[in-house]
């Protein structure tokens, strides 16, 4: 016999075991970017040191920095990284772009069309499209914004003294 | 009366119906979770559509109306002509009023989401006095998003059976990637086009060297763009993520508006002249902006050429010097421009600059942002940009929107712009 307690955990379980496996079974997920994500993405970390590294698939320099970004995840696998592709791009050339970078398993976004006024003033009013742009975010919500290719060192040392 | 709490089922049958759910969300996680669905879990959004170009902005189609980028020319009979990229698509359209209404719309080439069409790249399209029109556009060609310029030519926009565009060919045949053409007929009736191409990067990389951005290469046609002769590297720094701006002086050769990589990784904007030969001179600074940033810009700049020879150029930077949209003007073919003159509200983002010069009149529009409107904004000289007018809004809109472009008809200064919500415009500038 099943009581109504016992019936919740059950399904609870059920719940839990459904969302692993859809989480297991395709690491690399690549959510689509709008103008309400951003919001979204800093809601889930608030309180905590977030790094956003906004990145484009025809931007040279982002594709050549993106291998760098997953040797650094590597190093800190606790780092609190969400990466977002803002051109205009098929989410097949996104996948094999995060995958080549071994960033397959960070949280991964991604536009549908190159973002415009309105997307990009969601992450950054003052942000006029050029990339790649780095966003370090302490817990207490202040932004420090790297423009171009990062010096690695500089995001290990401010996780460091924001951890 | 009191109501009996009656159970909705028996004790076993409840078992045996939450057992029977929790099997049927085993499955669905598994439907899920296993290519060829992609969808992730119910807390997460849903994964992108494999096929988005189609559906930019809710709009879905190749038509005009979905268009995100679009180039205009006149041709010498009066007719409007439109090249544009929509759900993966380049096509061109003729109007007979000006814009309002486009018929024979042509569709050269499908490339789904190859197709470069985003920050700065657009389709070009041009049409000599003779009716001769080219096309021109940037496709992905490969993982590593290695591009190459496709142009399509036709022979005359006028005849009978229609403008009959050519299927669409290689501008060059080198392999390496090319990417941001901007090509127009010269006024001798050459056809000149340039574009950034990576050969020599590739070069270096074999060499085991780097170098940065790319190089901006040119080429000349003497057959409407049925072939191209003499493929030349001009410059081998140049910000390899950014529109080529391209103007004819008084000499009637080229001249070249980019952004070069100087020292220091800067990006600042470089002006490259043609002799009378057609061959290019060394590359002048345009402004000390000193913008420093391994990075793309994606943020091309424009250039016109006043009737006393005298070189508009406008751009927009970040750099230590200056930061925002600026112009300036050379009176001695690029050796020295004037000081670097602020260009709309610094607050607004003002950028995408056009500049369109008729006589010695010079018009500027540009795009700004204020956080809940875009707005195309201008300001024009009527003495070869000593003095201007006060910026002026000439449209606006509260959705996505194209760059404004600046074009010529009949002495007359029209904008150009594309917007989601409005579709097509193209707007007289008046000159009081």
């Amino acid at each position: 016999m099943i009581r109504n307690s016992q019936a919740s955990w059950l399904i609870a379980i059920c719940i839990l075991f459904a969302q692993a496996r859809a989480y297991s079974a395709d690491a690399t997920t690549i959510r689509p970017f709008d103008k309400d994500s951003f919001a979204q993405i800093r809601a889930s970390y608030t309180h905590q040191p977030l790094v956003v590294h906004i990145w484009g698939l025809t931007c040279g320099p982002c594709l050549a920095e993106l291998p760098r970004w997953g040797r650094m995840k590597k190093q800190d696998p606790g780092m609190h990284l969400v990466l977002i592709q803002a051109d205009e791009a098929a989410v097949d050339a996104v996948k094999a772009a995060v995958e080549h970078a071994g960033l397959a398993e960070a949280e991964n976004w991604s536009a549908r069309f190159e973002l415009d006024e309105f997307e990009r003033a969601s992450i950054d009013a003052s942000w006029v499209g050029d990339m790649p742009r780095t966003l370090l975010i302490s817990a207490d919500g202040v932004v420090t914004t790297l423009k171009g290719v990062v010096d690695p060192g500089v995001v290990m040392r401010w996780l460091a003294a924001h951890d | 009366m009191r109501l009996r709490s009656t159970p909705f089922l028996e004790p076993a049958a409840r078992a045996g119906l939450i057992l029977g759910l929790c099997l049927l969300m085993s499955f669905a996680a598994r439907a899920q979770a296993e290519p060829p669905s992609e969808q992730a879990p119910p807390s997460v959004p849903a994964p992108m559509h494999e096929h988005a170009q189609s559906e930019a902005g809710g709009c879905v189609g190749t038509g005009l109306k979905c268009a995100t980028a679009v180039t205009p020319a006149f041709d010498a009979h009066e007719n409007l002509w439109v090249a544009w990229v929509a759900g993966g698509a380049v096509s061109v359209a003729r109007s007979t009023d000006f814009g309002r209404s486009f018929t024979d719309a042509t569709t050269i080439g499908q490339y789904g989401d190859l197709i470069d069409v985003g920050a700065d790249a657009k389709p070009q399209l041009t049409i000599d006095a003779h009716g001769r029109a080219v096309v021109a556009y940037g496709v992905f060609k490969d993982k590593a998003y290695d591009a190459q310029v496709w142009i399509s030519t036709s022979a005359s926009i006028w005849a009978k059976e229609g403008a009959a565009f050519s299927a669409p060919r290689s501008l060059s045949s080198d392999p390496a990637s090319q990417r941001f053409p901007v090509l127009s007929f010269a006024p001798n009736g050459r056809l000149f086009a340039a574009w950034l191409d990576k050969r020599t990067v590739a070069l270096a990389r074999r060499r085991g060297q780097t170098q940065a951005g790319a190089a901006l290469a040119f080429a000349w046609s003497d057959d409407a763009g049925a072939t191209f002769s003499s493929e030349t590297i001009a410059q081998d720094n140049t910000c390899e993520c950014c529109r080529l701006a391209l103007a004819f002086d008084a000499r009637r050769q080229p001249v070249i508006v980019f952004r070069a990589i100087f020292a220091g990784h800067e990006r600042d904007p470089a002006v490259i002249l043609f002799n009378s030969e057609g061959n290019p001179a060394r590359e002048q600074r345009v402004a000390e902006d000193h913008w420093s940033i391994d990075g793309c810009p994606h943020h091309g700049p424009s250039v016109a050429v006043s009737a006393d020879g005298a070189l508009h150029a406008a751009w927009f930077t970040q750099g230590k010097a200056h930061q925002g949209l600026f112009y300036a003007r050379s009176e001695n073919r690029g050796q020295k421009f004037s000081e670097a003159m602020p260009i709309g509200n610094a607050a607004q983002q003002p950028g995408r600059p056009s500049l369109l010069a008729l006589g010695n009149d010079i018009w500027l529009a540009w795009k700004e942002f204020d956080g809940t409107q875009i707005s195309i904004k201008e300001q024009h000289s009527t003495d070869a940009g000593r003095h201007w007018t006060n910026p002026r809004i000439v449209a606006q809109t509260g959705h996505a929107a194209d760059h404004p472009v600046l074009i010529a008809h009949d002495g007359a200064a029209f904008l150009s712009w594309m917007t989601r919500d409005q579709g097509y415009r193209l707007i007289k500038l008046e000159t009081s």
